[in-house]
């Protein structure tokens, strides 16, 4: 799995979005914390502005809110989105674009959030894990699917998991198990819960409409 | 007790892992945590003539640059295995002298992780160094003297007899565990206490073993291993960086997180040896198996000793009355080598099972009516019962859901239409049956809730699933608000979990706990009819709470064990209890295809029978079979680490290059359990699990190959390359 840029369709949507209301989040806050679509994000920790390196400002979306932080330009989306804004779902499993365990949505894309540079996503539409459940509070089809199935064993790669499958249904790659074996190989997962995933992605595909 | 049947329900640690809400060690949120990285030596053996920390002390944001000049008074924590606590003797920034390439020789601690990569890649070192060994075959290897193994009969006679003989060598290689988790240690100094978080299989192991390499009393280090990204045993003991990351958090009074990269996991941590294995098997006209001997070479670093048992399983998978086996150790200079699922019974079975099949085929016989005609009805090292031993009905009833009898038995008869050659194969597997010291401590609170701790880590296996089972089958309290703590030294005394004891040391101690809260609601009860739960009553009896805590060892295990468990040592039993012998029993079918032209192997369909006593957990116990099989898939065709013995390092120390199995290299894995539990082990009568899942796949897989194309693979990980 590489990095995808959006469509210009995509991007235009995500600039057109006021940043008037957005939320300005220190550039080191350990104690925040995102929740799902349209909660409001708090920055718990009172830390300091900005730390060395961190020399751009960057604005982008997470699951709904608005966010407008430093970064170090280096730093990649996945070490911002867990060191900066808390969200620790998207795991580092190899930090090379190797295991998939860092998997979020950019634009409706699937990304290798440690291959893609955090300075990348300005004006775009991160979703991650913690942003997948439904605006109600209840689980995606997709998360039900990998609890029925036990499709996961110490669950480090399952965020990563679920991100691509989702992911997977929505590009329409999930019409066999040979076609959804061959998809998902961008994840891996060393428990082996690959029959799980598979039967967990045909069942969430039905429900998901296979859109 | 033993006739509890236990439902299916669904794991109980799902839910929060599909929300991404389950907190690894690296996601443990402090406020004003630093970013430490490791700097590796280039060297394989020598001296570290200089070290030059300037450029990397002047980075804008850098806090700290260690060097083995910080950790002065330091010591080594031992070797887990020589009563230490440690991977290996060797903690690496200690001195000057450098053993194994990789090892850290500087500790760059930033405001950032970007600032800390940064400044790692500036220090600059000059190094003195010495020749080496990196291969089994090296000429500067170390070749110790055999161990003694088994000596039943006389094999080498009854060898030299047989009417029908194999002799044969079968090599297997270096390969890492790869937890998808990186080993990660957080460390907070605060108010003189140490906390350390990591996902470790052996919280206890690290709590003492950093105090002791660090001077603390114990006392005052706590670890906290709730959840593990998998372990595979690669997370079995106090890891060198954890002592590294301990030390900066004390000196600089901030947190310290260290993440070490997935390239340095491959020389900083422990790893599956390399290791050859010459078995020669002697069967008489009636297809007995008369004898076995079994001879192997397996790699070590300079400084321990970590001690081959492969015929442990082999020695008792048949009915053979003349057995002889020897193995030897080979220094290299590696970091220690240790345990890795299966750890000695996967390369064992694959060498053994190959082999019992080539004399099969020797003697003209179906390979599973060879294995049936051989199977043992008491324990040939010993002499002694087994426990329980269900081999022949997981060979009986695989075969029959595989479809064992539609099989050609001449190879390379079998074909698809497209001219796919089809392969059948079959090969069993054991484990034994250990068991730990374990001390429950079970509170049940009018308030309508329930606190367990209780020893055990949790790494994926499904353990907390288990004891929830275990802990609800019997009481009558509310499921919704149980808490389970577990890898948590000051919560309950924690033992290693690894060697498949986890469940059956956790869920009998547990029933125990459940069992004496029972008789104390009863000794409360006082002949009282009661309506309602346990927390109702106690409410109504105006009673905070009733806590019992209970203990349970390995049968005919003395009560000092427990001092053991205590300090954080090693204090598991079996297999041999006397008097009876106890082990866990898979049979594995498999069905390859080999590509007539480009000869790639695909693993189609498996089909595993288990016999592990009784099943506590369903759910995730069909989980860990089928990832033991996909383990057995991966070690069979796809992973193995490349020595440059140049430069003795591992040259595919990524996860692109160290080729794990993907989704797309899986197939059907039809899983079934015997279920019948084992009441002279335990209480509960449960055996062990995850590692004898794995064990036996590779040699079925090998099996199914030579049936498919009449080649015989001998070598791991079995590859196009070996079939052209």
């Amino acid at each position: 799995m590489s990095e995808q840029d959006p469509s210009p369709r995509d991007r235009s949507n995500d600039l057109a979005i006021s940043r008037r209301d957005a939320l300005r989040i220190s550039a080191a806050a350990t104690g925040a914390s995102l929740a799902g679509f349209g909660k409001t994000m708090a920055a718990a920790q009172p830390m300091p502005v900005a730390l060395p390196g961190m020399s751009l400002t960057v604005h982008f979306q997470v699951n709904g809110n608005h966010i407008e932080t430093l970064v170090d330009p280096r730093a990649s989306l996945l070490d911002v989105l867990r060191e900066q804004l808390a969200l620790t779902g998207a795991k580092k499993g190899c930090d090379h674009g190797q295991c998939g365990a860092c998997t979020v949505h950019v634009d409706g894309r699937r990304v290798a959030s440690c291959l893609t540079l955090a300075a990348k996503v300005e004006g775009r539409q991160v979703l991650t894990i913690e942003g997948l459940s439904l605006e109600d509070g209840s689980l995606h089809p997709m998360q039900q699917a990998f609890i029925d199935h036990d499709a996961l064993q110490c669950g480090y790669c399952t965020p990563g998991q679920i991100m691509a499958a989702v992911a997977c249904v929505q590009e329409g790659h999930a019409s066999s198990d040979a076609e959804i074996r061959e998809y998902m190989s961008g994840n891996i997962c060393r428990c082996g819960a690959y029959v799980g995933i598979v039967a967990a992605i045909r069942d969430a595909a039905v429900t998901m409409g296979g859109d | 007790m033993n006739e509890t049947i236990y439902p299916d329900r669904a794991r109980i640690d799902a839910l929060e892992k599909v929300l991404g809400r389950t907190r690894f060690a690296a996601d443990i949120p402090l406020p004003r945590i630093t970013h430490a990285m490791t700097v590796p030596s280039r060297i394989v053996r020598g001296r570290l003539a200089a070290i030059d920390i300037g450029a990397a002390r002047a980075v804008d944001g850098v806090l700290a640059v260690l060097t083995w000049r910080d950790f002065t008074n330091a010591q080594s924590a031992g070797y887990l295995m020589g009563g230490g606590f440690g991977f290996q003797s060797h903690q690496p920034m200690l001195s000057d002298r450098l053993v194994h390439r990789g090892e850290p020789i500087a500790l760059v601690v930033a405001e950032t992780l970007e600032i800390a990569i940064e400044a790692a890649a500036l220090v600059d070192a000059r190094y003195e160094e010495e020749p080496f060994a990196a291969l089994l075959e090296d000429e500067r290897a170390e070749i110790l003297a055999p161990q003694a193994g088994h000596a039943m009969g006389d094999a080498q006679a009854m060898l030299a007899s047989a009417a029908f003989r194999v002799d044969a060598e079968y090599l297997s290689p270096a390969q890492y565990q790869n937890p998808m988790e990186m080993i990660a240690t957080v460390a907070e100094w605060r108010d003189g206490t140490l906390t350390i978080h990591e996902g470790t299989q052996n919280s206890s192991a690290v709590k003492f073993g950093v105090a002791a390499a660090l001077g603390l009393d114990s006392a005052r280090v706590r670890v906290k291993s709730a959840y593990l990204g998998g372990g595979f045993g690669q997370k079995n003991s106090l890891q060198g960086q954890t002592v590294l990351a301990a030390r900066a958090a004390i000196l600089l009074g901030r947190p310290v997180k260290l993440v070490m990269p997935r390239a340095q996991l491959y020389h900083t941590a422990s790893f599956r040896p390399a290791s050859r294995h010459r078995i020669q098997l002697g069967a008489d006209a009636d297809g007995r198996i008369v004898a076995a001997s079994y001879e192997a070479d397996m790699q070590n670093s300079r400084a321990d000793t970590f001690r081959a048992s492969f015929s442990e399983i082999t020695a008792r998978l048949y009915s053979i009355p003349n057995y002889s086996s020897t193995a030897r150790l080979v220094r290299t200079d590696v970091q220690s080598p240790g345990y890795m699922r299966a750890p000695f019974e996967h390369p064992a079975a694959f060498a053994f099972e190959s082999a019992v099949d080539e004399l099969a085929y020797a003697t003209g016989r179906d390979p599973l009516a060879f294995r049936l005609n051989n199977d043992a009805e008491t324990d040939p090292v010993t002499g002694d019962p087994f426990s329980s031993r269900f081999l022949a009905e997981c060979l009986r009833t695989g075969a029959d859901r595989f479809g064992w009898s539609e099989r050609n038995p001449a190879p390379g008869s079998m074909r698809a239409d497209d001219g796919t050659m089809i392969g059948w194969g079959v090969a069993v597997g054991a484990y034994k049956a250990a068991m730990a010291p374990a001390i429950a401590r079970l509170r049940v609170r009018a308030d309508g809730t329930t606190l367990l701790s209780v020893s055990g880590h949790e790494m994926g296996q499904g353990i907390r699933t288990a004891i929830f089972a275990a802990l609800t089958e019997g009481l009558e309290i509310d499921p919704a608000r149980i808490e389970i703590v577990i890898g948590d030294p000051d919560a309950a005394p924690q033992h290693l979990t690894a060697g498949s004891w986890g469940t059956a040391s956790s869920v009998p101690v547990v029933r125990r706990a459940v069992e004496t809260m029972q008789a104390r609601f009863d000794a409360l009860r006082d002949g009282r009819s009661v309506h309602g739960s346990i927390h109702q009553m106690l409410a109504l009896w105006r009673r905070p709470y009733i806590e019992v805590e209970t203990r349970l060892q390995a049968p005919g295990q003395p009560d000092a064990v427990f001092d053991r468990l205590q300090r954080g040592l090693p204090a598991a039993g079996g297999p041999e209890y006397k008097p009876f012998v106890s082990f866990s029993y898979i049979a594995h079918f498999v069905e390859v295809r080999v590509e007539p032209t480009t000869r790639r192997i695909r693993v189609l369909r498996v089909v595993s029978i288990v016999d592990c006593g009784r099943v506590v957990s369903p759910r995730t116990a069909e989980s860990q079979v089928r990832g033991g099989v996909v383990w057995g898939i991966g070690a069979a065709l796809r992973e193995t680490a490349e020595i440059d013995p140049r430069f003795g390092g591992v040259l595919n120390n990524d996860l692109a290059e160290y080729v794990l199995p993907v989704n797309a290299d899986i197939g059907a894995i039809e899983v079934g359990f015997i279920d019948q539990p084992d009441p002279m082990l335990n209480e509960a009568g449960v055996k062990g699990l995850g590692e004898v899942a794995m064990v036996g796949v590779a040699a079925a897989i090998g099996n199914a190959i030579f049936h498919a194309t009449g080649r015989r693979l001998r070598q791991l990980p079995m590859r196009i390359e070996h079939l052209i």
